[in-house]
């Protein structure tokens, strides 16, 4: 299966890296929260799959639109 | 009896406009999937009550002794037809017509059907289909001329008589107008784009390689740009979401918007409301279940719900009282004012001010978007904006503040003065709410510095002072000064909005005509 970018959002931190790279998840899961606004957002899946790359840590900085995860 | 020969001519003409750009090219059209503009009109108003105008304007070709050889109709069908019962004017391009261009065009025609909107204070609808101007018109005017339509009324209308668009297919340059300037737009998914120029001429103009749907397909123009507001999976999608758009609307800015009673109890409670907010700030939550849960059943239609979204805008019925609905919703951006949810929030307030729809807003704000992106974006600027439309609406207005009301966008709840001067600043809130000119998190940060770093333990003594303020922020604090009129349970929501929406809708009988604006 083709690989997915997934990007952030919004532009925040990455607060929380709730994932780790292999795991198989569902659409809707969340990958990570960043930290925009004083809010938690979550960055979720946006269908079935395996998490193939994170390519953020907790407390880098992300911008709107930045890919922060590949998905298969 | 025979019948004289100008009927006969009469009634071929006729066939020939009916023949629209002729078997081929009709055939060739269907073949797409699209239906023709005779077509999409039939299916837009109510069975038989569509009355063409204009169906003899065209090109004759004659012979030398004056004879018609064949007529070419005008490649747009104009006329007005019901919707709902309700009379309107519809102008609809032709693109089997040399691609609905200017150059098949007959300006006049389509001019005359938003003059005749106008005149008639009636609602006008586009069904645009257009690939712009053709340079022949110049060889068939034998000059040029400087662009514009004298006679075209097209600020006018936006301020007397609904107006909606379809974007069907291509919409260029005075198409892309013409779609654009209208208090509802709608484009078909894969099929439409907006554009000022199309790819051949960006690539002339500017060398860039780029395909019409990346140039201007539903995703731009929907998600980022917001020139067009919703988007439809199919034809007859995008016509019964106009269809749906005008059923909350007046006729024209001198009458009130139509009742409609849906049975739902006004009295309804929403226990669910009262524990859908997460009492951890930071948390985010369904704020559509909200507006679901108050308004009246299967009454809500969105607005523009993939631009501007940390602001959710919709149409909706209290009661059967038709009302405009604004709502923060935290899941996007923080919940923050951004460029675009500020420019989104203006339009709206125009909209539901200019036809007499009161305004409900639902409040999650935590502030205007910071940061460069959102400076370089201009967001301050079109907060400004949005501000100035909140307080020259004259509308009836109700804030209930769910969670967060803080600094400028958070002031922006509703008219402060209004146009008059009196506005009454009818606001609520739920327990939940929590306001002030700027949050006590970055505040006390900021304002204790010095005190925080010289603590022996610097994060304990920062959540402490975070505490104190928390307390003091309590919304019942502000209710004693009357700050708020009241603190409501959330599960009673709907039956104050109910109320409030029959008193609102009384004070609109008094407040009927166009508005007055000053510049913004």
């Amino acid at each position: 299966m083709a690989i997915e970018k997934i990007p952030s959002p919004v532009t925040g931190i990455v607060w929380k890296q709730l994932v780790q790279v292999g795991e198989q998840l569902a659409e809707g899961d969340t990958l990570y929260l960043v930290e925009s606004m004083k809010m938690e957002i979550p960055v979720t899946m946006p269908r079935d799959g395996r998490v193939t790359a994170l390519l953020v840590k907790e407390e880098d900085s992300v911008a709107e639109n930045q890919d922060v995860a590949e998905i298969e | 009896m025979k019948e004289p020969e100008a009927l006969l001519e009469l009634e071929a003409r006729r066939a020939a406009a009916r023949e629209m750009g002729g078997a081929d090219a009709v055939a060739k059209w269907h073949s797409k999937g699209r239906m023709t503009a005779r077509e999409r009109i039939e299916a837009f108003c109510d069975a038989g009550s569509f009355n063409e105008l204009g169906m003899l304007t065209g090109k004759g070709r004659y012979t030398a002794d004056g004879h018609l050889q064949d007529f070419t109709p005008a490649s747009s069908v104009i006329g007005n037809g019901n919707v709902e019962g309700r009379g309107l004017m519809v102008v609809a391009d032709d693109f089997t017509l040399r691609g609905g261009s200017s150059e098949g065009a007959v300006a006049e025609k389509w001019i005359y059907a938003e003059r005749m909107a106008l005149e008639f204070r009636m609602p006008l609808v586009r069904f645009v289909d257009s690939v712009g101007g053709s340079v022949k018109i110049l060889e068939q005017a034998g000059r040029t001329k400087i662009p514009g339509y004298a006679l075209w009324p097209s600020t006018a209308l936006m301020g007397a008589v609904p107006v909606a668009s379809v974007a069907f297919g291509a919409c260029v340059g005075l198409g892309a107008i013409r779609a654009i300037g209208a208090h509802f737009s709608v484009m078909v998914k894969g099929q439409a784009q907006v554009f000022a120029a199309g790819p051949p001429v960006v690539k002339q103009g500017l060398g860039h390689d780029i395909g019409k749907e990346e140039l201007g397909g539903h995703q731009l123009c929907t998600q980022v740009s917001g020139a067009i507001h919703n988007v439809a999976e199919d034809e007859h999608d995008a016509l019964s979401q106009v269809r749906r758009f005008l059923s909350y609307l007046p006729g024209n800015a001198w009458e009130t918007p139509p009742r409609r009673v849906t049975g739902d109890d006004p009295k309804r409670r929403e226990p669910a409301l009262n524990t859908l907010v997460p009492d951890n700030p930071r948390r985010i939550y369904a704020a559509r279940k909200i507006v679901e849960a108050v308004c009246d059943t299967s009454s809500l239609f969105e607005i523009a719900p993939g631009f501007g979204a940390s602001l959710r805008t919709y149409l909706a019925r209290l009661d059967g009282h038709a009302v405009g609905v604004m709502l923060g919703d935290p899941a996007v951006m923080g919940g923050a004012l951004t460029r675009a949810a500020a420019q989104k929030m203006e339009r709206f307030v125009d909209l539901c001010d200019n036809f007499h729809l009161p305004i409900v807003n639902l409040v999650d704000q935590p502030g205007a978007m910071i940061g460069l992106d959102a400076e370089r974006a201009g967001t301050l600027l079109a907060a400004a904006k949005a501000g100035a439309a909140i307080e020259q609406a004259s509308v009836p207005w109700i804030s209930i503040v769910v969670r967060r009301a803080f600094g400028l966008a958070g002031s922006m709840l509703g008219p402060w003065n209004g146009p008059n001067g009196t506005s009454l600043n009818h606001r609520f809130a739920w327990p939940s709410a929590r306001w002030g000119s700027i949050p006590i998190e970055g505040g006390v940060a900021a304002a204790y510095k010095r005190e925080i770093e010289a603590a022996p333990d610097p994060l304990a003594r920062r959540q402490e002072l975070e505490a104190y303020y928390q307390r003091l922020s309590s919304p019942f604090r502000t209710a004693e000064a009357f700050g708020v009129v009241d603190i409501i349970e959330p599960a009673d929501t709907r039956a104050l909005l109910c109320r409030w929406a029959r008193d609102a809708a009384r004070l609109t009988q008094t407040q009927l005509g166009p508005k007055r604006r000053s510049l913004r």
